[in-house]
């Protein structure tokens, strides 16, 4: 069987000049003609390459390590930190989820007994690959399907330091991670770094919704009378994430600035607390129905 | 040329981009060891293939980094990476004539020239796509001038990690079989006297 001519026609500048023109309208294409098949591809050629990132990422933490692993204090001090972190996270978590059952309780008039949280699953991942062109860029997590992620998951660092969410296109072994400062908006909470006041509402501390800057930090207009200074904790407060990421700690506040249009509100600057490009590993928190 | 020989390169190259990159970063500096690996291949191999054998890499480098798109979606995009290392291998091509290849800092000229006629096209390509179709540009939140600031310094980072890769990749020169063809001029000493 004879080679059909154009084929056969098809070499030397004519073939660069066709993968050429095919690439460009792989380019130009619309995500729902590329969604179906190229995530597959990407996972396919991700396979060959897992010894060698697993090895990149064992070498980076070599040169680089995490910044925990210089703490120069005591370990059992640090354990304790972490420990309170914790809690204050389950702490301020509780207080959000009374106050959103509070507004549920309004609006509903008749629910007499509290609804329980879903179950929640945690999963650790590793990260196997991050963008090598950008900082903060969408990172690969070695956990998939098999594993029980499901998209939308919230990732969490530390204990309680939310770093962003799953992507929807979760494959059988590996899944993608969208970080935080690639959320078009974050709904949080502006609480003191010594945590809430227990007789005051959780409703009374001042809410923002931040959005990123390109920065790598993110902006939000608070229209409050009360006091905003630097340090003050942004706390995750947005049912989008999932409940288990509620009250996890997401950036402090560096600068807080008048906005001349609008004189009772500020425009605060937050600074994220976890640097995506030195992370080794998160901890999925799957519950048992991503809220969407 | 061997083509396997490129192919192992190149993921390899890839996949270290991926994990071990970060620790090459200097603030918005981060270099990569995928263009000095295109540009090694691109200063020796048959000048024919060249735009193919960039094409190849750009695949791999397009497929291993999704962007976020409005919807809050990962997608890939196979074509602006393709598109962009073809153009800065033209370059490459048409630049190797005047580059004297032993010298350590023409590969690594030839990569920052690579690097930035590849960022030129990738940011042009993702803004026409930003502008008509989905709204996902892998610099949102920032900006497409950021971006081409961010890219510059890209280049310089990757011509700074060439250095010791195209000397390194230099050592591993037999396993390419790059064909030679080495001038011999007629004289005394040739002729045995």
């Amino acid at each position: 069987m004879q080679t059909p001519r154009f084929i056969r026609t098809l070499t030397g500048k004519r073939l660069d000049w066709s993968l050429a023109a095919v690439a460009f309208v792989l380019a130009m294409l619309p995500a729902s003609a590329l969604m179906p098949w190229t995530g597959d591809l990407a996972r396919l050629l991700s396979v060959p390459l897992a010894p060698v990132t697993h090895l990149g990422m064992l070498l980076r933490e070599q040169v680089r390590p995490p910044q925990a692993a210089f703490d120069p204090r005591a370990p059992e001090t640090a354990q304790m930190e972490r420990e309170i972190a914790q809690y204050r996270m389950l702490y301020e978590q509780s207080r959000l989820e009374v106050e959103r059952l509070e507004r549920s309780l309004a609006s509903m008039r008749a629910v007499s007994a509290r609804v329980d949280a879903p179950e929640t699953r945690l999963i650790e991942a590793s990260v196997i690959a991050s963008d090598p062109s950008r900082r903060n860029g969408v990172l690969a997590l070695n956990a998939g399907e098999r594993h029980g992620v499901r998209a939308g998951a919230a990732a969490l660092v530390d204990g309680d330091v939310f770093a962003g969410v799953i992507a929807p296109d979760v494959g059988n072994f590996s899944s993608s991670l969208i970080p935080a400062n690639k959320l078009p908006s974050i709904g949080t909470r502006l609480i003191p770094p010594e945590g809430s006041d227990p007789r005051k509402l959780a409703s009374s501390y001042p809410g923002a919704v931040l959005k990123p800057t390109g920065r790598g930090t993110w902006t939000a207009e608070v229209a409050t009378s009360l006091e905003l200074a630097p340090g003050m904790v942004a706390r995750l407060a947005d049912d989008r994430y999932g409940r288990a990421a509620l009250g996890s700690r997401i950036g402090v506040v560096v600068s807080v600035e008048p906005v001349e249009q609008a004189p009772l509100a500020r425009r605060v600057e937050i600074r994220p607390i976890v640097d995506l490009d030195s992370l080794s590993s998160v901890v999925l928190a799957v519950p048992a129905e991503v809220p969407r | 040329m061997r083509w396997s020989v490129y192919i192992v390169a190149v993921l390899l190259a890839a996949a270290l981009d991926a994990s071990f990159g970060s620790v090459l970063a200097v603030g918005e500096l981060r270099g990569q060891f995928l263009p000095a690996v295109v540009v090694f291949a691109l200063l020796s191999a048959p000048r024919k293939i060249g735009v193919r054998l960039a094409m190849l890499a750009g695949l791999v480098a397009d497929l291993l980094t999704p962007v976020v798109l409005d919807t809050q979606e990962t997608l890939i995009v196979p074509g602006p990476r393709v598109l962009g290392f073809a153009l800065g291998a033209l370059a490459v091509i048409q630049l190797r004539s005047l580059l004297y290849r032993q010298n350590p800092l023409a590969g690594a000229a030839a990569t920052f020239a690579f690097s930035l006629l590849s960022a030129v096209a990738f940011v042009f390509l993702f803004s026409m796509r930003s502008l008509f179709l989905d709204g996902g540009a892998p610099w949102w939140p920032g900006s497409g001038a950021g971006e081409v600031w961010r890219r510059l310094l890209g280049a310089v980072g990757d011509g700074i990690v060439a250095l010791p890769t195209l000397w390194l990749l230099g050592k591993t020169r037999p396993l390419w079989a790059f064909a030679t063809a080495t001038r011999v001029a007629p004289g005394l000493a040739r002729q045995g006297g």
